[in-house]
């Protein structure tokens, strides 16, 4: 959502866009696991629903997979203001962030 | 179970012991037929548990959820209603989406859990065999922890913390209101149900009466305990957006709450007496009588629960979950209840259909609004530890930040809304 990213820092394709693209597209030696990501996408759901471009909290299904790790881990290391969001990226290790991802890549509607 | 409850299914310790003693992580002994879970409540808790168990077990389990409303009204966004921000409708939701997700939804009222026949009474005598039960009702109210009050005065000096006609009732109060008239407020001892609830609530109050034009009414928090969720930022903003019209009063002030009087609406402290337009009596809280009555509460009126798995500590093939729950470092709130509903229904079906089970985790965030487009928000994650689920890292919202956060906090929590009722109700 345009305009909303800096302040509330939610998981926002339009950072990526102004340099956190290329920090850590993958990470290397970190094992997907399609179940372990389903369980841990629950704790996202309740809150990433959205349907519409105008929500301020994105659908991580939208987001492409190497996004959706580059942005987490930009929270993982509080370069995202969110608080909410830090907590959340805050106790995930690299298998779970690409498991998340590879489950979200992979999924219509959780 | 409660020596009442047992005398009442006349089932004693033989078959206690038998189902104590069966392993708990053994599909093959469960049965002919596919394994059964019943769910008992279709809030935040119930409804997500039994809506992932269908979802993610893809019909392996038969899920069967007991909720007596046909339209369920959130308590969480209630208080936005109250403000006049939504509309009752906004915030009440039936169960079609449930039903089309592969969960059997029966609107009746559970009135008993047999745990040794692993049975659920409904309210005309069926019977519901579970495997795995979960128990989700929520909360009930201590009404005569404040004296004076009870479930009839609540007629007259509402509650409103168990959603539906009270909050429509404490809203019709509210709009009644004249220039001048004084509203009361009577807040809960911890714990409770929505610890920053009351406050926002005062603060939509506040903003109905400043949106009429009231310039002598005021709001009067007469509090049992010496502080409160995100105080500084409350004050903070009762000063700056309705500066004289809220004014709290901790125990220390009002020298403890004496009784009220529904019929005159007079409410008397120790220090003091209140005349009051409006009184919204909000008592100490306890499990849904449900939960108490099948033993699942310890001493506190609450359920002691397993912090890895949310297993009742009274009986391995039950779950609590949501505000019945004692759950640690967690909030009573939807979110909270939402979070230890997914770890349940992972472990749930680990049980029944052998799926792999992960180490539970825990989340919550609560915003609230102290006036349009200036809401604040408090979070955590959790985690098994030390024998309770534990805060391992917390966050809240600090005082003067721009306004442009405050409403970009309020637009999130409109769209967590948004998600969480469809994670709940479909």
């Amino acid at each position: 959502m345009p305009g909303r990213t800096a302040g509330a820092g939610v998981v926002a394709p339009s950072l990526l866009a102004i340099g956190l693209i290329g920090m850590a597209v993958m990470t290397a030696g970190a094992a997907a696991d399609i179940e372990l990501g389903r369980y841990l996408a629950s704790e996202c759901m309740a809150c990433h629903r959205a349907q519409t471009s105008a929500s301020a909290i994105p659908n991580l299904t939208t987001i492409p997979r190497e996004h959706f790790v580059t942005v987490i881990k930009a929270y993982r290391r509080k370069e995202l203001p969110n608080p909410a969001m830090q907590n959340v990226a805050g106790r995930l290790s690299d298998e779970e962030i690409e498991s998340l991802a590879l489950y979200f890549s992979t999924t219509k509607q959780p | 179970m409660t020596e009442l409850t047992r005398r009442r299914f006349g089932i004693l310790t033989g078959a206690s012991f038998a189902a104590a003693s069966t392993p708990l992580f053994a599909p093959h002994v469960l049965g002919q037929g596919k394994p059964k879970l019943v769910v008992i409540g279709g809030g935040a808790g119930g409804g997500t548990l039994a809506r992932y168990v269908a979802k993610d077990s893809n019909g392996a389990v038969d899920v069967t959820l007991i909720e007596p409303q046909k339209n369920f009204t959130t308590c969480f966004f209630s208080n936005l209603y109250v403000g006049g921000l939504r509309s009752f409708k906004s915030i009440t939701h039936d169960y079609d989406k449930v039903k089309k997700s592969g969960v059997k939804v029966i609107h009746a009222a559970a009135m008993a859990i047999d745990r040794d026949k692993k049975q659920v009474v409904l309210a005309g005598g069926q019977r519901i065999t579970y495997d795995r039960l979960a128990v989700a009702p929520g909360i009930d109210l201590k009404f005569d922890s404040v004296h004076g009050y009870s479930e009839a005065a609540a007629e007259l000096m509402p509650h409103a913390w168990k959603p539906g006609k009270q909050t429509e009732l404490l809203v019709k109060k509210l709009n009644a209101l004249k220039d001048g008239d004084t509203i009361v407020m009577i807040a809960p001892p911890n714990p409770y149900r929505c610890p920053p609830g009351p406050y926002e609530r005062a603060s939509m109050f506040a903003h109905v009466l400043k949106t009429k034009g009231h310039k002598k009414s005021r709001i009067i928090i007469l509090d049992v305990k010496p502080n409160f969720s995100k105080q500084a930022l409350f004050m903070e903003g009762w000063e700056k957006h309705y500066p004289g019209m809220i004014e709290w009063q901790d125990p220390n002030m009002h020298g403890g709450i004496k009784s009220v009087n529904p019929k005159t609406g007079e409410i008397v402290t120790d220090l003091g007496s209140y005349k009051a337009a409006l009184a919204n009596v909000i008592p100490a809280q306890m499990a849904g009588k449900i939960a108490r009555d099948a033993g699942l509460a310890d001493a506190s009126g609450f359920c002691p629960i397993d912090p890895d798995n949310m297993k009742s500590k009274m009986d391995p093939n039950v779950f609590v979950v949501g505000d019945a729950s004692i759950a640690g470092d967690m909030p009573k709130s939807a979110f909270s209840a939402n979070s230890q509903a997914k770890v349940a229904a992972m472990i749930v079906r680990s049980e029944l259909t052998s799926s792999r089970a992960f180490p539970a985790r825990y989340n919550n965030t609560c915003w609230s609004l102290i006036a349009p487009d200036d809401d604040v928000k408090v979070g955590g994650a959790y985690e098994p530890g030390e024998g309770k689920i534990k805060a391992s890292s917390t966050f809240v919202s600090q005082k003067a930040e721009s306004s442009e956060l405050r409403k970009q906090n309020y637009q999130e929590s409109v769209d967590w809304y948004n998600g969480i009722v469809a994670d709940i109700f479909g």
